[in-house]
């Protein structure tokens, strides 16, 4: 099942990265002279690298950070009404379904690490999210909360950002190598029930918003860690 | 026993708290509880799920802390700390757990806030700049800052609050003379706001200058349409003297023109009004002469009338030389040439005699017209008279011998009027002082019939002219009479002369 979604992956990557180039060849065909052709295909080429790198991290971090800014705002808004269970009864971080990745924890380590592993870890802990975020969706319509319909709303537009940030971070990683295109498969096992008392779902949800809380604002922080790194003509951008 | 006064010691939760000021380090602090006086010793053990490790630094961050400096600091890892008191009674711990040190972040407040008031043209604003706060990394992209600035005015209670990421601000809602407090604090990846920045206070400067330019650029601009304004009615100064004092119309005479009479001199007015005529001077009243001018304004009197025959009939103009008192300038009189009546020959001279009398302000103008015209008796067109105007006027009344409502004039005989030739005057003048004569009396006029015996001045009556023009019947008039003139009467005539003659 992983491979068959990993295979689904990249046959959408290799379907754009057809396009891109059958448009190349199109074009091409109406040139006569081969010089002609030449400055043409370096045009195309130009043309499909458009949008500079830069460019396209600042806007993936700008993405990253709304995600992240969404989800700190989704458990305090938890915690408004419904004080944590206790600090020692809370689920532990390492119960998290993303835990089992590797991750730089400090600044040294994040300063160290390879920009395409610094890219492949984002994609990979963005794509650990698409299930549990639907989830969390339809969960939030009939959440026992007096906020809920304000908690709905803010997971839809996460699920939202996460799909136009996915994207936005495809394209990148394919300017980057095929290190950067690794995705580390980290599977959602919790199911789409979270529960059948009050109680027990309520606990889920706020586990589960405070791990989305910590992932998002790993990917936010390796994103701009990235985009610093690759400005290093602009240093307003870090 | 010790055990249990140990265990009520540290039994109840104390408080724990930690904090990160820029996502690479932490402190923890803890609350001693009470320890009866004992001396208690603290320590901190933390795990990371895996070994448990003391606190590396109790000193760094106070009393009663553990300081976490970079390498033992991991962001997104849980901690688990243990607080163990110990004394010489026992031990006694509590644990704690950090779930992640993200929670804990709050930057210091931002530094090196200057407030300048830039007071460039159009309109001053405040420039204000700051800086990040120490020890937090703004050049590797590992820590995101934003800012928010707030700005009041010293006595208001609104802040205007503004949002950024960067470390400068202009602020340009401020009025010159007051004074604006500016603060500023940051947020470091969504974490917890700092604490507000010192308060940095900043006054405009009243800009006279400025208010001087404004007041001399106001005075230029409303200057300018003012003195068109002025130039404009100079040039135009007849039309809005038209506009504003309406000329009062006054009478016109066939042939005069007005600007002669305004222009002449009194022998011209009064050349043009008779022709170059030498009149003589002006009879007194002779009582033989029982003359009876005819006035009218109509064709039909004339005819009808029995004295209308009469050779001798003349048309009973006030004597020229009557001083009525009126101090009016005419300007606009203009003596209407076919009013005169008079015989043949006598007019001549009458005229000549009037003109031989005191300058006339009379508004005549100076026309060879009377010179070359028949000496014909010509209805009257209108009986409005002319007030002769003599130089100098007449002021005493006492020649005045008695006036009623009825408007009677009554002569003098002892006083001749200054304007007429006194010496020709004076002894013609005759007052009459009977009413046996009086023909007719009408509202505004009563008409004395002068008998042959009381009209001195009447005696060559044909040589008094009176001009008499036609103007304006609402023409006040006087009531003062200089003696030497007297009023002919008409016979049995209708005058239409109520304005003419009124005395009041």
């Amino acid at each position: 099942m992983q491979q068959k979604s990993e295979k689904r992956q990249l046959g959408q990557r290799r379907n754009r990265l057809r396009t891109c180039r059958t448009d190349k060849r199109t074009m091409a065909q109406r040139r006569i002279s081969g010089g002609k052709l030449f400055i043409t295909v370096v045009y195309l080429v130009a043309m499909c690298r458009a949008v500079p790198v830069n460019d396209l991290l600042d806007r993936a971090s700008q993405r990253s950070d709304k995600m992240h800014s969404l989800s700190t705002l989704l458990t305090q808004e938890m915690d408004s009404h419904f004080p944590p269970y206790g600090r020692m009864q809370m689920p532990r971080p390492a119960d998290c379904h993303t835990s089992a990745l590797q991750t730089p924890n400090d600044k040294e380590q994040a300063l160290q690490v390879s920009e395409s592993d610094l890219m492949s870890l984002a994609r990979s802990l963005l794509q650990a999210w698409v299930d549990p975020l639907a989830v969390l969706s339809t969960s939030a319509i009939t959440l026992p909360h007096p906020s809920k319909s304000s908690i709905s709303s803010k997971i839809q537009e996460l699920q939202e950002h996460s799909k136009s940030l996915g994207d936005g971070l495809d394209i990148l990683s394919g300017k980057m190598g095929p290190s950067a295109q690794a995705i580390s498969f980290l599977p959602y096992t919790g199911g789409t029930d979270l529960g059948q008392d009050r109680v027990t779902i309520l606990n889920k949800f706020n586990f589960l918003l405070s791990c989305l809380r910590r992932d998002s604002h790993k990917i936010d922080s390796f994103l701009k860690v990235l985009r610093c790194r690759a400005a290093k003509l602009q240093p307003e951008l870090c | 026993g010790p055990e249990w006064e140990l265990a009520f010691i540290i039994c109840f939760p104390r408080k724990f708290d930690c904090r990160s000021r820029e996502k690479e380090t932490f402190s923890c602090w803890w609350e001693p509880g009470s320890d009866g006086g004992l001396p208690t010793e603290y320590r901190l053990f933390y795990t990371q799920e895996r070994e448990v490790r003391e606190c590396p630094d109790y000193v760094s961050a106070g009393a009663n802390s553990c300081f976490f400096d970079k390498k033992h600091t991991s962001i997104w890892a849980e901690y688990t700390m243990t607080v163990v008191a110990t004394n010489a009674l026992g031990n006694a711990s509590e644990e704690f757990r950090i779930t992640d040190v993200m929670e804990y972040v709050k930057p210091d407040p931002p530094v090196n806030v200057t407030v300048v008031v830039n007071s460039s043209a159009p309109s001053p604003f405040l420039e204000i700049r700051w800086k990040s706060p120490p020890d937090v990394d703004v050049r590797t992209g590992w820590v995101t800052l934003k800012y928010e600035l707030r700005v009041k005015q010293n006595d208001s209670k609104e802040w205007k609050v503004n949002i950024g990421s960067e470390t400068f601000f202009n602020f340009y809602n401020v009025y010159p003379g007051l004074l604006y407090m500016v603060q500023v604090r940051c947020k470091l990846d969504h974490g917890k706001w700092s604490e507000w920045s010192n308060t940095i206070f900043a006054e405009i400067p009243k800009n006279h200058q400025l208010e001087k330019y404004f007041w001399i650029f106001v005075f230029v601009f409303s200057l300018v349409p003012f003195l068109m304004a002025m130039y404009i009615v100079l040039l135009k100064r007849n039309a809005v003297k038209q506009c504003l004092l309406p000329p009062v119309p006054g009478p016109k005479i066939k042939g005069l023109n007005a600007h002669l009479l305004k222009s002449g001199r009194s022998e011209d007015v009064v050349n043009a009004l008779m022709g170059n005529q030498n009149f003589p001077p002006v009879a007194a009243w002779t009582e033989q002469v029982e003359d009876f001018l005819l006035v009218s304004d109509s064709d039909e009197w004339l005819l009808t009338d029995s004295f209308a025959s009469e050779k001798n009939k003349d048309i009973f103009i006030i004597p020229a030389g009557l001083h009525l008192g009126l101090e009016i300038q005419r300007r606009d009189l203009s003596v209407d040439l076919n009013t005169w009546e008079k015989t043949d020959d006598s007019k001549e001279e009458a005229k000549s005699n009037f003109s031989n009398m005191e300058p006339i302000n009379l508004p005549v103008e100076k026309h060879e017209f009377l010179n070359g015209e028949e000496k014909s008796i010509q209805p009257l067109a209108s009986t409005s008279y002319v007030d002769i105007q003599q130089h100098p006027t007449l002021t005493d009344y006492s020649r005045v011998k008695e006036v009623n409502d009825n408007t009677i004039l009554i002569l003098n005989e002892e006083e001749i009027p200054h304007g007429l030739d006194a010496e020709e005057v004076k002894s013609e003048v005759s007052v009459p002082d009977d009413y046996s004569r009086v023909k007719e009396v009408n509202s505004d006029v009563v008409f004395l019939e002068k008998g042959d015996s009381a009209d001195g001045c009447c005696k060559k009556k044909e040589d008094h002219y009176t001009d008499w023009t036609n103007q304006k019947p609402i023409m006040p008039l006087e009531s003062e009479l200089s003696k030497g003139f007297c009023l002919k009467m008409i016979a049995s005539g209708y005058v239409d002369s109520g304005p003419a003659f009124s005395v009041k």
